[in-house]
């Protein structure tokens, strides 16, 4: 009877495992295979936080809330340099770019493109809010982990992921806060 | 003139024009809305050249449906869904569960089966593009049709829950899902293109010809697409995935009363 019971406990164990690491069902991800190996792949490797959103439809509850936050966080490594503002005009080919960083695609701002509004208005984001120590960490950690601070927002994350490396994101931010970027001297394109 | 010539005449005068109206859009500070926009366009081409390109690869597919295959048969020979040759209204129906395959197919897929069960072609043998304009063909007799998709097969219920899964799973190097942006963002604008969601008739204008691209996109095209702004590898033509989605967001449509666009639609 013991035997059953710990054996009933494990499978729960490995079932509730399983289900924490992957959205999906092993009879969807068999299904799903239909569609390729490439593509089957993504599904097959979703990670635990990926599949955490998932689940709750981007809206997670409270109580989870502390330990998603901080193991969000952990993930954020700063340059070698130790600084956060980098090149602006680097920043602005990374900004600009759709196959790169593709940030006017949701956001406002931009003297390049017209931007969409998916995400909030980024429009004069360093004359608004100056160049503080506090505002450049800020801007770089959202940008590094925006899950960090909007747990299952669909903004990248462009360095937990690796979509960009730390002194590529401290151009972006450059890009964004310093007083003589095209960002900031230039008007949006789409104002008035 | 074959179809396919006089279509390459048409696209080559019309490139022009779509480059010289595309460059005064992309260079307007104002936001324009792409669905005026593309009326606007619509207008020019229907003037300058008295017929749309959605049209010829609806005369190329209709060409392509009276074909015979290796069998001796035409497409006549297919049950789309509402029987034999019976083309009136069936792409409004679609994806759905076929006895015969004993699998749920969209339209393409559909296409894609019959071209080697009835026709006797060889997979290999069967061309992306023919499929493409016989699809367009097929879809263009269901314009404007009440989109009734509701899934009540066990499989048509099981691919409706694949496709509702497969929405919202978050996945690939950008954590994107469809439906992050198509039902948290619905209303709102990537670049200038409005986002919808399935409930705003997400999937009603397919297939279309999109003037930036020069090409038409099934809706299996379009999924692509999709797949492709969010770096995940597409997945293949005619599989499970693409029918799930398309299932899923039809269910919902339907379920919100939308009907389709005219078809093969005309957009940006």
């Amino acid at each position: 009877m013991r035997k059953v019971l710990v054996a009933l406990f494990a499978l729960a164990l490995a079932l509730a495992f399983a289900l924490a690491q992957r959205y999906l069902t092993e009879e969807e991800l068999k299904r799903i295979q239909a569609g390729g190996k490439a593509y089957a792949e993504v599904f097959v490797n979703q990670r635990p936080d990926q599949a955490l959103c998932s689940i709750h439809r981007n809206r997670l509850p409270a109580d989870l809330l502390p330990k998603f936050l901080e193991e969000q966080r952990a993930l954020i490594k700063y340059p070698a340099s130790g600084k956060l503002m980098g090149d602006w005009r680097k920043g602005g080919a990374i900004f600009n770019n759709l196959q790169k960083a593709n940030c006017f695609s949701c956001h406002y701002g931009s003297p390049e493109h017209l931007g969409g509004d998916v995400g909030p208005s980024l429009e004069k984001y360093g004359r608004n809010r100056g160049q503080s120590e506090a505002v450049q960490r800020y801007t770089y950690e959202v940008i590094y982990n925006a899950w960090a601070f909007f747990p299952c927002t669909v903004m990248y994350r462009f360095g937990a992921q690796g979509l960009l490396t730390p002194e590529e994101i401290a151009d972006v931010v450059a890009y964004l806060l310093d007083p003589e970027s095209d960002f900031n001297t230039k008007p949006a394109v789409g104002s008035r | 003139m074959s179809v396919r010539k006089k279509r390459l005449i048409l696209l080559a005068g019309v490139a022009f024009g779509a480059l010289a109206g595309l460059a005064a859009y992309t260079q307007q500070s104002k936001p324009l809305d792409p669905f005026e926009e593309a009326m606007r366009q619509r207008q020019m081409y229907l003037e300058t050249f008295g017929v749309l390109p959605g049209d010829l690869f609806v005369e190329e597919g209709k060409e392509l449906f009276y074909r015979k295959g290796p069998s001796g048969k035409t497409l006549e020979e297919c049950d789309f869904g509402k029987g034999k040759g019976v083309l009136e209204g069936a792409y409004a129906l679609l994806p759905k569960y076929f006895p015969d395959t004993g699998r749920v197919e969209d339209l393409e897929t559909r296409v894609y089966t019959c071209m080697q069960r009835v026709q006797g072609f060889k997979p290999e043998e069967i061309k992306r593009d023919e499929v493409r304009a016989i699809t367009t063909y097929i879809a263009s007799f269901s314009s404007k049709a009440k989109i009734q998709v509701v899934p009540k097969h066990p499989q048509e219920l099981a691919m409706y829950n694949l496709g509702r899964e497969l929405w919202y799973t978050r996945a690939g190097a950008r954590d994107m899902s469809c439906a992050v942006c198509h039902d948290q963002h619905a209303g709102q604008r990537v670049r200038l293109s409005p986002v919808r969601s399935p409930r705003q008739g997400l999937g009603n204008e397919w297939p279309a010809y999109r003037f930036e691209e020069d090409k038409l996109y099934t809706m299996e095209d379009r999924i692509d697409f999709c797949y492709e702004s969010i770096a995940i590898p597409k997945p293949e033509f005619y599989s499970d995935v693409h029918i799930a989605l398309t299932l899923y967001m039809l269910a919902e449509a339907t379920k919100a009363g939308h009907s389709f666009e005219e078809l093969p639609f005309f957009t940006r």
